[in-house]
């Protein structure tokens, strides 16, 4: 294998995934909540743990982000 | 409909074996012959004959067949051991190769007309992405103990009421992104070779996606294995 597509490799390895981690990780967060609200506890709380979750699972993203920036780093 | 001719669908119809006409069937034997489970086992099995053949009985100075397995298995081994280590690569390098292996060949077996990719299913990436994900765990309790917890902590005990539920949903995030990755972009290669092949077929229209199907079905493999030894190798080093 050349040099250069095995960097290319590490690259799409390393950056290919960023999108759809961000948005799995919003998902994950947002469907913790509603499935907090509506079967834990049976709608009694409704928007507050989906509004929680949503946050969770943004926070989860950008962190997931900031886990790839400082692994490149270390490279 | 993506797939107007499967062959061996057709080999298990006239045999008189039950074919689901949906994704998958109802009742064990309609699962078992559902299209994504046959070429999982066609897949197996080629892997398993071909390695046969070629490696029959391996000698000093390899031949033909040899050569290429031996091309194939060290350039896999230096790729583990420059992003893991010896230790950690000799342990999981079986397990990592075949998946390797398995993923290339799965692509790449959606290219022939009447065979179908087994990783364009769902079912099939998620099984592949929750055995890395329990195996990334394993491997974090063995190497660090109860200290595994750590990594789920963030960095001072202030924030761990912040930080545990973030880290656990990213964590989680991984099981979700790997498979549908994988699953997504086979799916779109199949799905658009066949709507291709019914509209203009006999115009060769399908090449250029074919082309365009051999990288991505190699790059996907690749990156599945990737980002597996990148998961084994942070849940191996200590917590920060």
């Amino acid at each position: 294998m050349s040099k250069m597509s095995k960097e290319m490799i590490h690259l799409l390895g390393n950056y290919g995934h960023i999108g759809f981690t961000f948005v799995a990780a919003i998902f994950i967060g947002m469907g913790g909540g509603i499935y907090l609200d509506q079967k834990v506890f049976d709608d009694r709380t409704t928007p507050w743990f989906t509004f929680i979750g949503l946050a969770f699972g943004i926070a989860a993203g950008f962190k997931s982000l900031f886990d790839i920036i400082k692994q490149q780093d270390k490279d | 409909m993506e797939h107007p001719i499967l062959f061996i669908s057709i080999i298990l119809e006239k045999l008189g074996l039950p074919i689901p006409h949906g994704p998958v069937g109802h009742g064990l034997v309609e699962q078992l012959c559902a299209p994504y489970m046959t070429y999982t086992w066609f897949t197996m099995l080629f892997l398993v004959v071909v390695g046969k053949l070629t490696l029959g009985n391996l000698e000093m100075v390899p031949g033909k067949g040899q050569n290429f397995w031996e091309i194939v298995i060290g350039g896999m081994d230096n790729f583990f051991v420059e992003n893991m280590g010896r230790d950690l690569a000799d342990k999981l390098f079986p397990m990592i190769a075949t998946f390797a292996l398995y993923i290339a060949v799965a692509n790449l077996i959606g290219l022939i007309p009447g065979f179908m990719s087994p990783t364009s299913s769902i079912n099939t990436t998620l099984a592949l992405t929750i055995i890395v994900w329990i195996t990334h765990h394993i491997i974090g309790i063995r190497a660090n103990g109860f200290a595994y917890v750590k990594h789920f902590l963030g960095p001072m005990p202030v924030l761990i009421p912040l930080m545990l539920p973030i880290e656990l949903i990213s964590n989680f995030a991984r099981l979700l992104s790997l498979s549908i990755r994988l699953f997504g972009n086979i799916m779109a290669k199949e799905t658009l070779l066949g709507i291709l092949f019914m509209l203009a077929g006999a115009y060769f229209a399908p090449l250029p996606i074919m082309v365009l199907g051999v990288l991505v079905s190699l790059v996907q493999a690749m990156v599945f294995v990737l980002l597996t030894v990148v998961y084994f190798t942070q849940s191996n080093e200590h917590a920060h």
